[in-house]
């Protein structure tokens, strides 16, 4: 619909957003609140002459009236001249209401004006906007607005021009950016590249984007502007024939209130300005949450409890201890799943079953969106708090890594098993040094350094490892190339001399030849320290280049796991041939290449039967309807060749 | 090098503002209806002469500016008058003697009046800005830190609810409880306070200084709580914040060292603009507390009509606003080592 220049049917669509928008909307529930406060007063200012016990102008009969306490006549008492405070309230709503809207009007309409037209055409015209924008943004506005309310006459239209006036810088930047950011979208380039006109482009395009955002600044604008115009009326500068809230504030407390301690003839009004404003303010606060929908989570919100598997934790003691030399690293029946509230978990990893010895380097390879992140992060129980281990082990050295508690797995991480995450330029913190991100992991993890010069060596010597000159030490990670913040990543990751590193698509962002040198230096690394690596990967030749077993994972699932030869040159699963059959291959220069079709499935809509089989030119019926198992391939050169498919049934 | 540079262009451009507030200051006093001269004409009690008097101190007699009698654009002037002698050429040089006229009302100049009154709003500022940072960033650290429980959802509307306070409604608010506390509720001293040890005119000014400082902080408390909530949100969910909790650091440390300095960032610029809203705080609560401040002067100059008081406060206060704009803008840069180096 937005790739097109033409949209038929405006009305009809604005109908269909509308009634989108309404059914999300209905769902927040601090919208709803701040809407349903807002109509409850709204609807009070339109029919304040039924509402209202009192004309708004009649005072007391009698003298002694002033200032009574709240009574069944006078349910918020009577003020300094007599009158019914509860009448004066309802009618006040009409002013405030006025002023605030009408005012926001006009702030509003300036903004998103300017806004546009610094945002839409740039150049000149937008540095000068901007620049104007900047200072009256200086400017504090609440003395400026007095200062010219005092100087004209204190009247209703007078408050509404000079708090609307003055109320625009922000609605002018927001305006901006979001016409910026629409501007730049391709179906407008794509319509002005086709010859749209500028006010066809402004109208059918860069408007409705415009709008959603104009709206949520519109309802806090009306906010500021109520606040502003009881804030002049309560300083004195109000319309004194039109008793907003604040004026009557100002009469109250001007007129002896405080003293004779009338509490009513204060409180009641106040009450109003604020019910107003929280009731604008959780609206904007509802829209603005649908958005930019936020997820709201974090890396430091708790994870969800282990769920243990069936196997009880007395029963694996026993195992541990038949196992006399267990591998260094063997995970076993590992699944996870992503609670969503509301919907069924998803599937993302399901049974996956590996062992890694020492020394050994192991390819985890599959397309994106595999899980192959999700069960790295799982090993070291980092999983964002949606994610949860349902099932399984990570036994390292025997040790249940999925049993530990917080402070036992936070002293097995990074000094037993570090990360090198992909994308270094985020996975270093931007304000902090290199070298002092290095030496943290130390000082965290290596008791026997202190903060002396020994640290500073070691950082250095860490650096040398990994090529990085001892001078950058100092130097903050934007200072960097991209190959070099990786290096300095792994030379943080290898920092506490782990036994494992699980290397997480290191290279992917990074041009060829930094790739191979990343390569090498893991690669070489190993053989010097004899490390074990998890290289996760989607790159079949690095894998063929570096690795010494390779799990192939679709799905969330193990589609093959055997030796790397094995894989490249007696794969058995239809996924694993493909993948291979997409990848060159030098020594066979004539091979045709080939990709698969389609998309890895979305985890919450995984297939009923094989999660492969839609995308499977081999399947057949019973791949549609039932997952197969893990088979053990017995007729394989490889000791374990393990294979998840119907197809393989046989050679079980 | 380049660092010199944009110091100096920021520099430059709060000196630009500085300028404009100056100029928008004489024109407004002069385009609006109730200029300075009409407001004293108004005044039945002086004569024709008084009046004259007035005028002729106030600089009022002469042409706005060259060309232009007065700033109605049908009434034109001559433009062959000295420029030095005109209104705004006086205006000019008398602010860069600090000259800013003399009260209407008390016939006293107007610049002693403001710089009596200067420092008990930076000292009323000044403490409520720090209370209300600080309980602001610990309650928006808990927040963010707690997201999506009670803590945070009890902050979060606790926030939104303080922040649609009218100032001086709270104000008025905390007076009565204060009244019920038999705390201090006006001014800032006890009268006579002045022949007591200086400890104890200290004690008396904080006692005095209680419930403007509690509303300020508590109104701009709830902003900060919510800017620091949203920073924090924001940085937690960075990648390094993974790579900290990798190494094994404990919540408390990936807190302490990875995540408050990033999220304390976006604090600075906000505090920054939030200055001039500040101001508008300031002014409230100063009318509420009949505190001797800027504030104060303003609440009393425009029940009195008195200009010259308006007219110097308000630029006072612009400048002001301005060169603590310049100063978080020019902190931001330091403590962002992105900025530095660039």
């Amino acid at each position: 619909m937005e790739t097109s220049t033409q949209v038929p049917e405006i009305q009809n669509q604005w109908i269909i957003r509308l009634t989108n928008f309404w059914r999300t909307f209905s769902k927040n529930r601090i919208g709803i609140v701040g809407l349903a406060m807002l109509i409850v007063i709204v609807f009070m200012a339109i029919f304040a002459p039924v509402i209202a016990p009192y004309d708004s102008s009649s005072s007391a009969s009698e003298i002694g009236d002033v200032y009574n306490p709240p009574s069944s006549s006078h349910w918020f008492g009577t003020d300094d001249a007599g009158q019914d405070v509860f009448s004066n309230f309802v009618f006040g709503a009409r002013v405030s209401l006025i002023v605030g809207f009408f005012a926001a009007f006009i702030s509003i309409i300036i903004g998103g004006l300017l806004g546009l037209v610094a945002g839409f055409f740039g150049g000149r015209m937008e540095n000068f906007i901007m620049r104007f924008t900047d200072i009256m943004l200086v400017i504090p506005d609440l003395p400026l607005m007095v200062v010219v309310v005092a100087l004209t006459k204190p009247s209703l239209l007078n408050i509404i021009f000079v708090i609307g006036l003055l109320g625009w810088t922000t609605t002018a930047r927001v305006v901006r950016s979001q016409t910026l950011a629409v501007k730049s979208r391709k179906f407008v380039l794509r319509a002005r590249a086709v010859g749209a006109g500028k006010g066809h482009i402004i109208s059918r395009h860069i408007l409705p984007l415009v709008t959603p955002i104009l709206v949520v600044q519109a309802v806090l604008v009306v906010s500021l502007a109520i606040l502003n115009e009881s804030a002049l009326s309560f300083l004195g500068l109000g319309d004194p024939t039109a008793l907003s809230w604040g004026q009557m504030l100002n009469y109250a407390f001007g007129r002896g209130a405080m003293s004779i301690g009338a509490w009513w003839a204060l409180l009641f009004p106040g009450f109003g300005i604020v019910w107003v404003v929280l009731g604008l303010t959780l609206l904007g606060q509802g829209l603005e949450q649908i958005l930019n929908p936020r997820l709201d989570t974090h890396h430091l919100m708790p994870g969800r409890p282990v769920i243990q598997g069936k196997m009880g934790m007395a029963l694996e003691k026993i195992i541990e201890k038949i196992i006399e030399k267990s591998p260094l690293l063997e995970v076993r029946n590992l699944s996870i799943n992503y609670i969503n509230e509301g919907k069924p978990p998803a599937r993302a990893v399901e049974n996956i079953s590996f062992t890694l010895k020492e020394g050994e380097l192991i390819g985890l390879v599959g397309e994106s969106g595999c899980g192959k992140t999700t069960l790295m992060l799982a090993l070291l129980r980092l999983l964002p708090s949606a994610g949860q281990i349902v099932n399984g082990q990570v036994l390292f050295n025997g040790k249940n890594l999925t049993a530990l508690n917080e402070q036992e797995i936070n002293a097995v991480r990074w000094k037993d098993i570090s990360i090198v995450f992909q994308g270094a330029m985020n996975a270093l913190n931007p304000v902090r040094t290199v070298g002092d991100q290095i030496a943290e992991a130390i000082i965290k993890h290596m008791p026997g350094f202190a903060r002396d010069q020994r640290l500073q060596e070691r950082v250095i010597e860490l650096l040398d490892l990994v090529g990085i000159a001892a001078d950058h030490k100092e130097h903050f990670p934007h200072q960097y190339s991209g190959g070099m913040r990786q290096r300095a990543m792994i030379a943080m990751a290898l920092a506490c001399n782990p036994q494992i590193i699980i290397a997480d698509e290191p290279t992917t962002a990074l041009d060829v030849m930094i790739q191979a040198q990343i390569l090498e230096l893991l690669d070489s690394l190993r053989k010097k320290l004899g490390l074990a690596i998890i290289f996760v990967t989607h790159d079949l030749g690095v894998v063929a280049e570096i690795c010494d077993k390779v799990l192939v994972m679709y799905g969330g699932v193990t589609a093959e796991y055997a030796d790397v030869d094995i894989i490249y040159n007696e794969s058995r699963h239809p996924y694993t041939q493909e993948l291979l059959k997409a990848f060159p291959d030098l020594t066979k220069p004539k091979k045709k290449l080939s990709s698969i079709p389609g998309y890895p499935p979305r985890l919450d809509a995984l297939p009923a039967g094989c999660r492969f089989a839609p995308r499977c030119p081999l399947a057949f019926e019973r791949c549609h309807t039932e997952q197969p198992l893990l088979h053990k391939l017995n007729d394989s050169q490889s000791a374990d060749h393990i294979a998840s498919c119907h197809l393989l049934e046989a050679s079980k | 090098m380049n660092r010199t540079r944009n110091l100096l262009k920021k520099i430059g451009w709060a000196l630009f503002t500085i300028l404009f507030v100056i100029i928008l200051n004489f024109f407004l006093f002069r385009v609006l209806p109730g200029d300075p001269a009409r407001a004293g004409i108004r005044d039945p009690r002086l004569k024709k002469e008084a009046i004259e008097m007035l005028r002729i101190r106030f600089g009022l007699d002469k042409p706005v500016i060259n060309c232009f009698e007065s700033l109605n654009p049908i009434e034109l002037g001559s433009c062959t008058v000295n420029p030095l002698d005109t209104q705004f050429f006086i205006y000019i040089r008398n602010l860069l003697q600090g000259e800013l006229g003399v009260s209407y009302h008390t016939n006293r100049p107007v610049t002693d009046i403001l710089t009596e009154r200067l420092w008990n709003t930076v000292l009323l500022i000044g403490a409520g800005q720090i209370l209300s940072i600080l309980i602001g960033v610990i309650f928006g650290v808990f927040a963010a830190w707690k997201a999506r429980t009670t803590i945070d959802h009890a902050a979060v509307i606790t926030s939104l609810f303080a922040w649609s306070l009218p100032t001086f409604w709270l104000g008025i608010i905390l007076l009565f409880w204060g009244s019920s506390q038999g705390l201090p509720l006006a001014g800032k001293a006890t009268p006579g306070a002045s022949s007591l040890p200086l400890l104890q005119q200290w004690g008396d000014i904080i006692r005095h200084m209680f419930l403007p400082t509690l509303t300020y902080t508590i109104i701009y408390m709830a902003e900060y709580t919510l800017i620091m909530r949203s920073s924090l949100m924001d940085v937690l969910s960075e990648d390094y914040i993974l790579t900290a909790k990798a190494k094994g650091l404990s919540t408390f440390q990936i807190l302490k060292d990875h995540a408050l300095k990033n999220a304390m960032l976006p604090l600075v610029t906000v505090i920054a603009i939030n200055l001039g809203f500040t101001v508008a705080g300031a002014i409230q609560i100063e009318a509420v507390f009949s505190w001797p401040g800027l504030g104060g002067a303003i609440f009393e100059a425009v029940g009195r009509r008195d200009f010259p008081v308006l007219q110097g406060a308000f630029l006072l206060i612009a400048v002001a606003v301005i060169f603590a704009n310049l100063i978080a803008d020019l902190t931001y840069n330091y403590l962002d080592p992105r900025v530095q180096t660039e």
